[in-house]
């Protein structure tokens, strides 16, 4: 029976649950990212191997599923002595994928800063620091805050592929609910509408922080 | 080549600019090239305090080369730059092969003496007006912020951009943003001011605003290197003008001698050229 009242009492609270984990994993992850990306784009804009070590990198973890690199690091790692738990995995896992987009979206960031600004700090007396610190980065962040937003509600969706590793997040709870009730329908849209809010946290509060520190460009 | 300093002291002199002549920008046989493109050659030019030089020339002369190589946004391959007796970029050596690298730190702290106007203004896009002329007194000097809003204040008053203080450049006309980027440098109290074909980018009707800033500048005696396309400016403003091609000083003189009597070949071209491109 499709939206059955008790049935959807007793789902929500479980849904709920699962939910946390969803939300723990998805904040995990963006701020290791915020970290872990700007480490790389670093990497790949200097001069030397750290450059081309980052570019490949950057390249090989955007362009393999996160399902099959969840995977290997899951799979992979026990085989070879050190397993890690099933959310260890999957957060190392969106972390490797995601700091890689991320650090795009830094990179596109630091370039859409014009070279004369540069010159204009410099031409003022300006040290590399302080340059950095009071023209460049200010700059910077105005900017990468929308592909930072997108990028954090894909993160969000992206958590949903833990369930492949029994990782008991909110979609694994779902599939839990789906196979003991077979109330398919319930169940999916419960979990859409989990997903729905969350994300439409994330936007709004995205959204806020864009407003604070947008300029006039 | 010609002798600069025979230039400067043929020039009529005020018994009260007697002191006032003392050397305020030395460039010393500055050669700089872009891969096999030779864009400065040996070149030297002294500027006294107070003096106001304008150089023109045709486009690639190198102008705006030697206006970037004097607070080192260019690195150059020979040669010594000097501003009131500081050097900025290099230390002399024994000679001058032996030039030393100043550190970024002590360019940097050179650089807070030497104002730069660029044709593009590079205003700040993330700070106010009032930010925009305040931030490096406060954060490279270290002026308390309360003098240097002050400061910015009387400055921004005089390019008349009093109203505009709370506004960010995107809402400034070109005209307003290139006063703006004045104040800004002139907020740093330099000892030399630079400008870049700062009226190139604007719309005809908003370069006399800024021409007219410049103008009440180098009233006020600042020691000014102009390098601009605007010819009755330069006759205006300049003390001596300078002519560059090819990377080298063809001529130099007073304004009038320069534009109506010029002795070289080249210069003559260059004006005939001019006067036919903007005659109405």
């Amino acid at each position: 029976m499709i939206f059955d009242p008790n049935f959807i009492a007793r789902l929500i609270p479980a849904l709920i649950e699962g939910a946390e984990v969803t939300v723990e994993l998805a904040i995990l992850t963006f701020v290791i990212c915020l970290v872990w990306g700007l480490v790389l784009a670093l990497a790949n804009s200097a001069q030397g191997p750290s450059s081309w070590i980052a570019g490949i990198y950057i390249q090989a973890v955007r362009n393999t599923p996160l399902l099959i690199q969840m995977y290997i690091i899951y799979f992979g790692f026990s085989m070879i002595g050190f397993g890690l738990s099933g959310f260890n995995s999957g957060l190392l896992a969106l972390c490797i994928q995601n700091g890689g987009y991320v650090a795009e979206i830094y990179r596109g960031g630091l370039q859409s800063v014009s070279p004369r600004q540069y010159e204009a700090g410099r031409a003022l007396g300006m040290r590399r620091s302080t340059l950095y610190r009071i023209v460049i980065i200010p700059q910077v962040v105005a900017r990468i805050i929308p592909p930072m937003i997108n990028q954090a509600i894909s993160i969000t969706k992206d958590t949903s592929q833990v369930a492949a590793i029994a990782v008991m997040d909110v979609m694994k709870v779902a599939q839990v609910w789906v196979e003991s009730s077979a109330n398919t329908y319930d169940v999916f849209l419960g979990v859409a509408v989990v997903y729905l809010v969350l994300t439409s946290a994330v936007s709004i509060a995205g959204r806020l922080f864009e407003h604070k520190l947008a300029f006039a460009q | 080549m010609v002798d600069i300093s025979s230039d400067v002291s043929s020039r009529v002199i005020e018994p009260q600019t007697a002191v006032a002549r003392r050397p305020m920008l030395a460039m010393d046989e500055v050669s700089k090239r872009f891969g096999s493109l030779e864009v400065l050659r040996n070149i030297s030019l002294s500027v006294s305090a107070g003096e106001v030089v304008v150089v023109i020339g045709p486009s690639g002369s190198g102008k705006t080369t030697l206006l970037r190589c004097i607070n080192m946004l260019e690195d150059y391959e020979k040669g010594i730059v000097v501003i009131d007796g500081e050097p900025i970029g290099y230390r002399p050596g024994a000679t001058p092969d032996q030039r030393q690298r100043m550190s970024e730190r002590e360019i940097a702290a050179a650089r807070e003496h030497i104002g730069m106007v660029f044709q593009s203004y590079n205003l700040f896009p993330h700070m106010t007006v009032l930010h925009n002329v305040t931030a490096a007194p406060i954060r490279v000097k270290g002026v308390p912020r309360a003098r240097a809003e002050e400061r910015a204040r009387e400055l921004l008053a005089m390019v008349g951009l009093s109203d505009k203080m709370a506004e960010y450049p995107a809402r400034l006309s070109g005209g307003q943003q290139q006063r703006v980027a004045i104040a800004r440098a002139l907020a740093m109290d330099p000892k030399i001011m630079l400008f870049d074909e700062v009226t190139s980018a604007l719309d005809p009707e908003l370069v006399g605003e800024v021409l007219a800033a410049m103008q009440e500048l180098a009233r006020a005696g600042m020691t000014m290197v102009v390098v601009t396309h605007e010819m009755s400016f330069a006759r205006d403003i300049a003390d001596r003008i300078v002519f560059m091609d090819g990377g080298v000083i063809v001529e130099q003189g007073k304004p009038d001698q320069l534009l109506f009597s010029p002795t070289t070949e080249r210069v003559r071209a260059f004006l005939r050229r001019y006067n036919d491109r903007y005659r109405i």
